[in-house]
Parts: structure tokens; sequence; C-alpha cells
């Protein structure tokens, strides 16, 4: 323990004393201050005469200026800076690897002064231009020691089959054709278009009636001469669409061809599938979005990924048993949520082929590579009549349709093999497409090549309205996903829009193509109001459909509407 | 190389499109479609562009990194791709 502290005062120091040099009159020694100022000025006054003073003057020597110099070292100055950027002090932190160190510092190329640090780099870097910059990063200390051994031929060849480069080119090339499509695909995707003031000027020139736009067509150069099978859109990326080409009759067996196309390449597909013959059906899953089935004329089943870069298929059908012998003319991938004994959750694939069968595939995997293809279950519509379409019921999937050569529409249950649960006769050859509405659960719509198409009702064996309008066998049937009374149809050498509304006896669009080029297939967009028709040409042309009636709503009554009307104007 | 070299001839047939130049880090073109004076000069120019774009883009979040700059000049539209190994350069007309 310290003691405490003791505080002692020391004598008083002083530090400055001027005394004063005036005296109050109020103090003591005023009077003898008072009497020495006056004989002071007696003093003074006494001076001027007196001998006893003496004026005297002196001179003082000034000293001899002498001029000196003095010189020093010139100064060498050298401009010097830093760059201290917030990704610089990143990296050198984080420590990038070596050969980047290379990039950072010889990338500046100014011509500028040389400071000392960087002749040394000059000796080995002859090709480095010169700078007055260096960062004061790690990577700087590195290349020094780092000898700089600049191979100029693997680098580039390192760089042209990397895959950054691939990937870049497609980005690249999605942009530029970003660029010369860019109306088009506006218009496509509904966004509302700038009317040009000269146009409107004159008047507008649309007319009233409705008409397609031909917006794009898909085509290149693999494509070019090919006949357009089938389409069918991704079910998760509503802009991807998969086209299949191949023959519809047995005269040149074209190997096949599937492509898929994406909305933002209109010129070259993304992904390209050589298949061995004619492809017939598409369909792509809708649980595995990345799956898509391909059908051929040859009657193989072959299912591809379309996300994997190979070429080949995951798996195909050419080794199990009871496969197909004839062209299998549509696929469908089917979800069933009631299973037979438990066993058929999750998607099936379900085909239908000339030799009159329609069968179910399942998809089982084993290991997370192999799957298996195991077919369960087949019905046998009728041993002499080749199949050609089938739909099932959107609400009960275990209802379907099936059409076959001979004219005759079978609604038949998943359940029961054996027999139909009933027969439409009113086609008088092949049924090609028979499918049902949309938004009417009891109708249905089916085309033949007897010129004609058929609503029906499922309850009623007459066809409700029978649609004709030229001569020509008509190859495929859509309705539209948008408006319950209008659907689309395709024939040889016209596209057809029929729009119940307007019109149960003439089409209200009528699309006349080129001469010798036949539409094939037909495909309306979910989202927007475009439809897409592929002919015998390879092309697969996209037209927006203008001026056709928005009633707003889908129109679903005056489906049925119609239908009552016809019906009691019948009997 | 024969997928990049498909793609680079397909560039160059879309309309408007008046070339491109695939370039090293240091300035060496690799692959071009146009004549080598021009391609050098867009080289020696954009180089400088492109190394003050990724300094500002990285400055901001040195995590980021450039991938595509895009100058609309009134003539023509530049577009470049950026990576780390090379750049990038198509010059297209556009087409109206």
């Amino acid at each position: 323990m310290v003691d405490p502290p003791y505080l002692t005062e020391t004598e008083t120091i002083w530090l400055l004393d001027i005394p004063s040099v005036s005296v109050s009159e109020d103090s003591e020694d005023a009077e003898t201050v008072k009497e020495r100022n006056n004989a002071y000025t007696e003093l003074c006054k006494n001076r001027q005469g007196n001998d006893k003073y003496v004026e005297r003057s002196m001179q003082t020597f000034n000293g001899a200026l002498k001029t000196k110099e003095v010189e020093c070292d010139s100064i060498a100055m050298v401009d010097k800076a830093a760059m201290s950027t917030i990704w610089d002090m990143y990296d050198s932190f984080s420590n990038k690897s070596d050969a980047s160190g290379n990039t950072v510092v010889s990338d500046q190329g100014n011509k500028a002064d040389v400071p000392d640090s960087s002749s040394s780099m000059r000796d080995l870097n002859p090709k480095s231009p010169e700078q007055s910059m260096f960062s004061g990063s790690s990577t700087q200390l590195e290349k020094m020691a780092c000898v700089l051994l600049v191979e100029e031929e693997p680098d580039h060849e390192l760089i042209l089959q990397s895959d950054k480069l691939k990937q870049d080119l497609a980005v690249m090339e999605r942009v530029i054709l970003a660029n010369i499509f860019q109306p088009k695909l506006a218009a496509y995707r509904q966004l509302p278009v700038i009317e040009d003031c000269v146009q409107m000027a004159m008047g507008s020139k649309n007319s009233p009636s409705p008409f397609l736009e031909h917006l794009w067509a898909f085509e290149c150069e693999l494509t070019k001469g090919r006949n357009v099978t089938s389409m069918t859109w991704n079910k998760k990326n509503p802009d991807l669409l998969a086209v299949g080409y191949g023959q519809l009759d047995f005269k040149d067996h074209q190997s096949g061809l599937v492509c898929c196309w994406s909305l933002k390449n209109p010129m070259w597909p993304d992904r390209i599938f050589h298949c061995e013959s004619g492809v017939t059906a598409l369909d792509f899953s809708a649980c595995n979005a990345n799956q898509l089935a391909v059908g051929m004329y040859d009657g193989t089943i072959a299912i591809y990924d379309v996300q994997a870069k190979e070429q080949t298929p995951i798996i195909d059908s050419s080794d199990c048993a009871n496969m197909h012998m004839c062209p299998v003319w549509q696929l469908r991938w089917i979800d069933h949520e009631s299973g037979l004994a438990g066993e058929d959750k999750g998607e099936i694939l379900i085909s239908v082929s000339a030799d009159g069968r329609i069968c179910k595939y399942l998809m089982k995997l084993k290991t997370p590579n192999m799957t298996t293809n195991r077919q369960q279950w087949n019905s046998t519509i009728s041993p002499l009549s080749p199949g050609l379409c089938f739909d099932f019921h959107s609400n009960d999937s275990n209802i379907y349709l099936a059409g076959t050569d001979d004219g005759y529409i079978h609604k038949c249950s998943y359940l029961y093999d054996d027999e139909f649960l009933e027969t439409y006769k009113a086609h008088k050859g092949p049924v090609y497409k028979v499918t049902w509405s949309p938004f009417c659960p009891d109708v249905f719509l089916s085309c033949s090549s007897d010129w004609t198409i058929q609503l029906w009702r499922q309850d009623l064996q007459k066809p409700v309205l029978c649609f004709t309008s030229g001569q020509k066998a008509v190859y495929d049937i859509m309705w539209s996903p948008h408006c319950a009374t209008v659907f689309g149809a395709v024939s040889e050498g016209k596209v057809e829009i029929w729009d119940l509304r307007i019109s149960s006896l003439e089409p209200a669009i009528v699309s006349v193509t080129c001469p010798g080029v036949n539409p094939t297939a037909l495909l309306f967009t979910s989202e927007t109001d475009c439809v897409l028709v592929g002919d015998s040409e390879g092309k697969v042309t996209v037209y927006k459909l203008k001026n056709l009636t928005d009633g707003g709503s889908t129109q679903v009554e005056t489906l049925e509407d119609v239908i009552q009307s016809t019906l009691s104007g019948q009997h | 190389m024969s997928i990049i070299d498909n793609s680079l001839k397909r560039i160059l047939r879309y309309p408007g499109v008046i070339g491109y130049i695939i370039f090293n880090k240091e300035g060496i073109p690799i692959r071009t479609g146009l004549d080598n004076a021009t391609a050098v000069k867009y080289v020696g120019l954009l180089n400088q562009l492109i190394m003050t774009t990724r300094s500002t883009i990285r400055d901001i979040d040195p995590q980021d990194d450039v991938k595509l700059l895009r100058i609309w000049t009134q003539k023509y539209e530049i577009m470049v791709a950026t990576e780390e190994e090379y750049l990038m350069i198509v010059i297209q007309k556009p087409t109206e």
C-alpha cells in the first residue's frame, strides 16, 4: 500500500514582472513621483545653452556583403500511382491462382515512363506494354516470380474447345436472332403493337374479317423436303416445340428426324435426333418434362432425353416382347391416379399402331441408369382394322376413344379389354384424328379422309354436326384451347379455322397454301392465340389468329346452344 | 470443334450479321470473320472498354462479373461476350 500523496506549496515563481509606469494619485508615492517629474522638466529646460551638456555623434561600420551560391543534385521526379479498386483487394485476399495474375497487370496498356519495378518484367515479357501503374496486390509479386512462357497454339485450342465458348456462342446466336425476329416474337407474345403513323393516317387496311397472319417459319436445311408428321409442345416449357419428320405413306422410306425447336431460335433447332425410320408420333412426358417419346414407322418406340447431349435414346422398345410391327400412329403419356392393383401409379405411355392394338408401356427403373420396358396390357381393337388415333377423356382417364381405318370410332374403357362400350359409325373412310373437347366433357370431334369433320356427343349414335369444305381428306384437327367453339383443321392444300359462333357451314378462316405444298399437321398454342402448321416441305409456320371474335369467356354455353339448336332442328 | 465451327458459320449467314471476332485475353484474334485490319482495330478499342466495364461491375460487387455487353450505335449493334480467357465480338446491322 502506497501512502496517500501530499500536496505542498512551493515558493512563488515569478515569470514576468512588468512594473507599471504610472502611479495612482491616491497612493503614498504620488508626491515623490510628482516632485521627481517636476525636477526632470526643470533639467530639460536648463539643458539648452548649458555647458554641462555636449552633443556628439558616432558612426558604426557596415559589414561588407558577399554573395554565396549553393548547388544540390537534381531530384528525379517519378510518377507513381497505385490502383486499389474493391475487386483488386478482393482478389488479393481470396488469393486467386497464379495463372490469372498475369491478366491483372499486363492489360493496362498505356505507354508511359518506366518505373523501376517493371523494368525487370520487361525483360521477361517483351510483348506486354510498359506502364506507369502497378497494382499493389499479391498478383504482381507472383508475376515476378513465375516465368512467362506464353504458348500460343495450345491456348487457342483450349479456348476453342471449352464449354464456355459453346454456351456463349449459343447465347450470342439467340441475341442475334432476337434482334432479327423481334417484331414477330413480340406479336406472338401478344405485346401491343405500335402502329406506324403513316399507316394509321392512310386508314387501316385491316379488313374486319378474320385471317391468319404469317409470323415466321421454323425451317433449316436439315428439314428441307421432309414431311412434318407430328408436333407437340413441351409440358413444362411452353417455348419448346418438338417436331417429328417422317413419311405418312408407304412410298418413300426416309430416315426420320426429330427436332426440338425453341422459340428463341427459329433458324436452327436446339436438338436434333436422327432416327432410323420415319417419325410418326411424338409426345412429351408431363412428369419428367425432358422425356420425349417418339413413335416410328417401323413400330419402334424410343424415349429420348432432351436435356442430355447424347443423340441416342435412353430406351427403345426394340427388345420388348410383343412390340408393334406396324407404324405407331399416336403416342400419349397418361397419368393414372387410380391404378390396377396399385401398380400403375405414375405416368404410362400408351400407343396405337396399325396392327390394331393399343399398348401400354411402363417404365421401371431398376438402377439409376437402366430402365426396362414392360408391356403389361394391350387391347385389341380388332385384328382386322388398323387403329389410327385415340384420345383419353380429360376428366375420366379410364375412358378413351379410338379411331380405326374402317371409319369406326370405338369408345372403350381402360378397365375392360374385351369389349367396346360403344361404337360410332358415320365416317366412310379412315378416321385420322379423334379429340375430346377441352371444355365440354361430352363432345368430341373426328376427322377422316372422307372429306368430313364430325362433331359428336358421347350419348348419341349419330353425329350432331358435320362439316365439309372442299373435297379433300382432312388430316388433322385440333380444338382451340381458348375458345370452345373454335377448332382448326388441315386438309390437302388448305388450313381452315372453324368458328361455330359464326357459321357451321363454312370455316371462319381459310388459308390456301402454295401449290404443291400440303399442310400435314396442326397445333394450337396454349398461351397465345397462334397456330402452327407443319407441311410437306419441312416447314413449320407460325400464324397469328387475327380478328377472330373474342367472346371473353370460353363460350362453353355457346357450343352447347349450337348443339341443342341443331338437335332440336333435326327432330 | 465442328459444333463450334458450324455455329460460327451459321452466325455469319444470319441476316444483318457483319462479322465476328474471338480473341484471347492478350488481344490476339483466334477466329475472325472480318478482315484482319478491322479485326485488330475492334480488338484494341473494345479491349479497353471491357476492362473498364469489368472494373466498374466488380467494384460494385467483387463476386460479380460482366457477361455480355451490347452497344447500340446509330448504324450497328456490337455485342461482346466476355469470359476470363477470351472475348467474343459480333457486329450486326439491325434489320428495320
